[in-house]
């Protein structure tokens, strides 16, 4: 009965899906003009050039009138990351003098970032004088530096730093406002260095959302206080987080303008729970998903969550106001061997173990909306429980063949059309989405080039204006069955920052010929900064295929 | 000659020696070790103090190294009383100036009751030794939410057994930004490794600028892949700071063709580029004016002046090459001698130290003025026969110390002793030690550091320590934990446990049994 009722519900899908196709709407597009560049990456917007090369005085500051510790810790950041060779102090007439900074919205400083801050920012670059930034948000100001910054080289010649085609006149902001990017420190452990490294890189592409993948079947590293057994299931006595490290990280973050999103994956994939508390564990030899026949299994999801948002929000671990609780790969098979579920379920009339996993859905909604935490489900969910979900949640689509609904029709479709089907099935049914399809944005994927990553994009077959704004953004993700502390940037970049314009520059930048020499000079620029980046020809994790410039390899 | 006393001595120090390595995790293995047994806390307010040294050097690498050693917030209360919360440091010899002669000895004592530590080196570059040592001893509980050190009271005097202890990497194959460049030389102040040896230029590119013969560098890749003066001013202070030598390296005449892109007047032919044209003035006023302008860079008393792999066809190209030849009555030999002793005259004349690589030795043996130092890397067995020679030299046989040889594994690395078939203790202090090569090739900023590490630290460890650690068994957990400090400060190390170099883990595992 179930098998037909899951049919019908994807017949009813398919139709919603062709009355949305129905209701085309021309997508709106940004004033970029393809046959001109700006040598940043991700491409800004709008913008204008001049002709000529502006010096940069050699005394160069950061200014602004303001308050603002995000602006200062900036200031000191970039004035490093631009200014890295010593440069003779030469007396200089009509040279930049340095960039000053106004902020619409200061109070921004001290909040933490949301998923509605608005990112624009306005950039004038002079032939001389003072550079003027302007942006409501510290969080946009921080994109604009970065955009400056990229815009800054060093003349080897005349060791002096110049803007080449100044003036400069950018109007900048995201086409998406969630551009993430999810790290996995459960199948193998990254240190607080790592992740803080990987922060940097990720502002230098304006990603603005580090997706923690913090725990998983196969550790749990993260210290739960009012169940301080938990991270028994770390790898080892060392590969662990405190609390002190992770507000000491999302600090990091935030003074970087990124949001982290913890994420625990319930009730799929937590065998690494039981390590610390056997009960959590349908059986010693059977153990996930989690047990819901011991209480104790859910006194520790709610207490998770509300550690994550603490008691006060200034206490909070994890500010955001998102949570994500997984749910994905739900195999039940451990519970139909367990008498005690089995007991469980009856006892509380529960017939179906899809409704067990229903259960703990719902649960997990239930106590983080006690928080006011939005929750993020993987998109099993959604094609399990669909529209009988809360409203406010948030799908993050990844498929795989076997997880396509089957109806025949969907068959018409070539494999490319997948995603973009079951996206246009979320939104049609009033749930905003997060696009990470695997087969164009999973960087443990090798074989996946930057072409197709930056190719992708999550409003394929989103036609309709309104439907368009449910999708919020996307996210790469870097599983971590084979990523370690030891090849951790280099499996990222350059890939990550193909999405990053994708989800930052407007949909017409798609020229992957014009791309190609923009994310070059992105991948140099990182390896000036001190991130790992593979050559672009010979693919991830590659080694160059000889001796060679940077910008061409 | 009784060499009772010697046997036990090394007996002794074994075991030590192995103690050592199954109460205290540190790479490489110091020398002489006593260890207690109480696990003594230390207080997250702690602090090195100077005791009357005013060494910038050495306040520096308190900021450092209280960086790396404390990387863990701490809010809770500590009872300072019964914790160690100061570590004096004093210095024999406030003399900074860092040499092949420098002594980096060290002796590190710390007490449990009460808690107190004091750190004696010889000169502040011993120090620094003895800070990385203290670093690896105090790791975080992550219970307790303090840092401790096990094994107290514990006493440990520690010298290095060679005193050129190095890492070649090449800038010229592929350019390496600063950071790049910074970032190895701190990974290799973990390893107590000494050395930089920079593989400046080579045929594919020069990225150095020269302010005496500024076209040089039009043989850089590109405008940006280079590097200023004051860039490698900044490189040797920074490596200095961390008490590593840079020794510069400018491969000549056989490994140049980028210096032609400039000047291409010292070259054969502009389709034969190399070696570099031993029959043209311009050649030796070029050398010389480069030399004598970085000579006050690269302060060290070494230079490299390469030497290797010249093939001499190109002189055949040219037709004043050949007349050159025929009016000196010079074999093609002789002409790559000449060359190289005339590159020597120039070194010497800025009162630098030549060092070339073996080729120069195999091919005029004892005909080289006895300060050029020899090294070697296609076959160990020449070591022998250049300390019998009396030069002495730098181990760096290609076989196992070549790091993109990847199929080279740590175990083979660690096993390779520079005193192979060399026994006359006169003939073994003419090994001053060895160093791995990152040749770049296929190394840039991508993958440098997980080609370099993990296996760089089991060379470090057989040039640092003494003879008789070199138990794979023994080395091998503390080879990982070793790993595992290096991606904590940053390092990107690879498995361990792979046996191919630079790939990734198997599967989902700890960093300690990977």
């Amino acid at each position: 009965a179930t098998e037909m009722s899951n049919v019908l519900l994807r017949v009813v899908f398919f139709l919603v899906l062709v009355c949305c196709k129905t209701q085309n709407v021309k997508p709106v597009q940004g004033g970029v003009r393809l046959s001109a560049q700006a040598p940043v990456l991700p491409q800004p917007q709008n913008f204008t050039t001049g002709l000529r090369i502006a010096q940069v005085c050699s005394l160069f500051t950061f200014r602004t009138s303001q308050r603002s510790r995000v602006l200062l810790d900036a200031f000191y950041r970039y004035k490093k990351l631009i200014f890295s060779h010593f440069s003779r102090q030469k007396l200089m007439s009509n040279c930049v003098k340095g960039l000053t900074v106004r902020v619409d919205n200061i109070t921004t400083d001290s909040t933490y970032p949301s998923l509605e801050d608005d990112e624009s920012y306005v950039l004038h670059i002079p032939l001389s004088g003072w550079v003027m930034l302007r942006a409501v948000t510290v969080f946009g100001a921080l994109r604009g530096v970065e955009t400056f910054s990229q815009l800054v080289h060093f003349n080897f010649t005349h060791k002096l730093y110049q803007v080449a085609k100044a003036p400069w006149d950018i109007r900048d902001f995201p086409r998406f406002q969630h551009r993430g990017l999810l790290i996995d420190t459960a199948r193998h452990f990254q240190p607080v260095a790592n992740i803080k490294r990987i922060l940097d890189s990720m502002s230098y592409a304006k990603l603005n959302v580090m997706h923690w993948h913090i725990v998983d079947t196969q550790s749990f590293p993260m210290e739960v206080k009012l169940y301080p057994n938990m991270w028994e299931g770390s790898f080892s006595y060392w590969e662990r987080y405190t609390q002190e490290d992770i507000y000491d990280i999302v600090e990091y973050a935030r003074l970087r303008g990124i949001r982290i999103i913890p994420e625990f994956d319930i009730p799929g994939h937590a065998a690494s729970w039981c390590a610390g508390y056997s009960d959590l564990c349908p059986s010693s030899s059977c153990t996930q998903p989690l047990n819901p026949a011991h209480n104790i299994t859910f006194e520790i999801i709610e207490d998770i969550v509300k550690e994550v948002a603490g008691k006060t929000d200034a206490a909070a671990l994890f500010p955001d106001g998102f949570i994500h609780l997984g749910g994905d790969e739900v195999k039940t098979s451990c519970w139909e061997t367990s008498p005690a579920v089995r007991k469980w379920m009856r006892e509380n009339g529960i017939f179906l173990f899809q409704d067990v996993y229903r259960h703990f859905v719902e649960y997990g909604h239930k106590v983080s909306e006690a928080v006011r935490r939005t929750v993020i489900n993987w998109e099993e969910a959604f094609t399990n429980f669909g529209t009988e979900m809360n409203k406010n949640t948030v799908i993050q689509i990844w498929i795989r063949e076997e997880s396509i609904p089957y109806v025949g029709y969907v068959h018409i479709f070539v494999s490319v059309w997948i995603l973009v089907v079951l996206i246009l099935q979320v939104v049609c049914s009033g749930f905003r989405c997060i696009d990470s399809y695997e087969n164009h944005w999973y960087l443990d994927w090798r074989g996946t080039s930057w072409k197709t990553f930056y190719n992708h994009d999550p409003h394929k077959l989103v036609d309709n204006v309104d439907l368009q704004k449910l999708v919020i953004g996307g996210e790469v993700c870097a599983w971590g069955e084979h990523i370690d502390g030891s090849n951790l940037d280099l499996t990222i970049w350059p890939r990550a920052a193909a999405a990053a314009e994708r989800l930052w520059s407007s949909r017409d930048v798609n020229n992957v010929t014009m791309m190609k020499p923009r994310l070059a000079s992105f991948r140099c620029l990182l390896h000036r900064r001190g991130i790992s980046s593979s050559p672009l020809q010979s693919g991830t994790r590659k080694e160059p295929s000889g001796p060679g410039g940077c910008d061409v390899q | 000659m009784d060499r009772r006393p010697l046997f036990l001595g090394l007996v002794f120090l074994s075991l030590l020696a192995n103690a050592g390595a199954v109460g205290v995790s540190v790479v490489p293995q110091p020398l002489n070790v006593v260890l207690g047994k109480t696990t003594l806390e230390v207080s997250h307010l702690f602090n090195f103090t100077a005791a009357d040294s005013h060494s910038n050097t050495l306040k520096m690498a308190f900021e450092r190294y209280l960086g790396l050693i404390f990387s863990h917030s701490n809010s809770r209360d500590p009872d300072v009383q019964k914790m160690l919360s100061v570590m004096t440091v004093t210095i024999d010899s406030e003399d900074e100036s860092l040499q092949l002669e420098t002594d980096e000895s060290y002796r590190l004592e710390i007490s449990a009751f009460p808690p107190s530590a004091h750190l004696q080196g010889a000169t502040v570059y011993g120090a620094l030794r003895g800070l990385e040592t203290f670093s690896q001893l105090v790791t975080y509980n992550f219970l307790s939410g303090k840092y401790q050190i096990q094994n107290a009271s514990l006493s440990i005097h520690d010298k290095p057994r060679f005193p050129h202890r190095g890492l070649m990497i090449d800038t010229s194959r592929h350019f390496e930004p600063i950071m790049t460049i910074r970032k190895i030389i701190d990974s290799m102040s973990y390893a107590k490794l000494n050395v930089l040896h920079w593989h400046v230029v080579d045929s594919q590119s020069f990225p150095m600028q020269s302010l005496s013969y500024p076209k040089l560098w039009n043989g850089a890749y590109t405008r940006q892949e280079r590097y200023t003066v004051d860039d490698a001013r900044g490189i040797v202070e920074y490596a200095r700071q961390r008490g590593i030598r840079v020794l510069a390296e400018f491969d000549m005449p056989g490994h140049a063709a980028s210096w032609c892109v400039g000047y291409p007047e010292i070259c054969p032919a502009p389709d034969c580029t190399q070696p570099l044209n031993p029959a043209a003035n311009e050649t030796f006023n070029l050398i010389e004016g480069l030399l004598k302008e970085l000579s006050g860079v690269f302060v060290d008393d070494f230079i490299h002046l390469g030497g290797d792999e010249v093939r001499t066809s190109c002189w055949n190209k040219s037709h004043q090459i050949q007349a050159w030849l025929k009016q000196h009555n010079f074999t093609m030999d002789d002409a790559y001698m000449y060359f190289v002793k005339r590159a020597h005259t120039i070194a010497q004349g800025v009162k630098k130290t030549p060092v070339n690589w073996e080729e120069v030795f195999n091919h005029f043996g004892s005909n080289l003025d006895k300060e050029t130092v020899i090294h070697v890397w296609l076959s160990h067995a020449t070591a022998a026969k250049v300390v019998a020679a009396g030069y002495r030299c730098i181990l760096s046989n290609s076989n196992v110390w070549y790091l993109p040889h990847l199929g080279t594994t740590w175990e083979k690395m660690y096993e390779n002793d520079p005193y192979m078939n060399i026994d006359d203790p006169d003939e073994q202090k003419l090994i001053l030690g060895g160093e791995a090569c990152m040749w770049g090739e296929t190394g840039d900023s991508s993958d440098l550091e997980w080609t370099i590490w993990p296996r760089a630290a089991a060379v470090a460890e057989r040039l640092w320590s003494h003879s008789d650690v070199n138990n794979t068994v023994l080395m091998l957990p503390r080879l990982q934990s070793f790993r595992c400090l290096l991606t904590r400060r940053s390092i990107a190390a690879a498995p361990v446990l792979n046996n191919q170099a630079r790939e990734a883990p198997p599967g989902p595992g700890s960093c300690y049994g990977q």
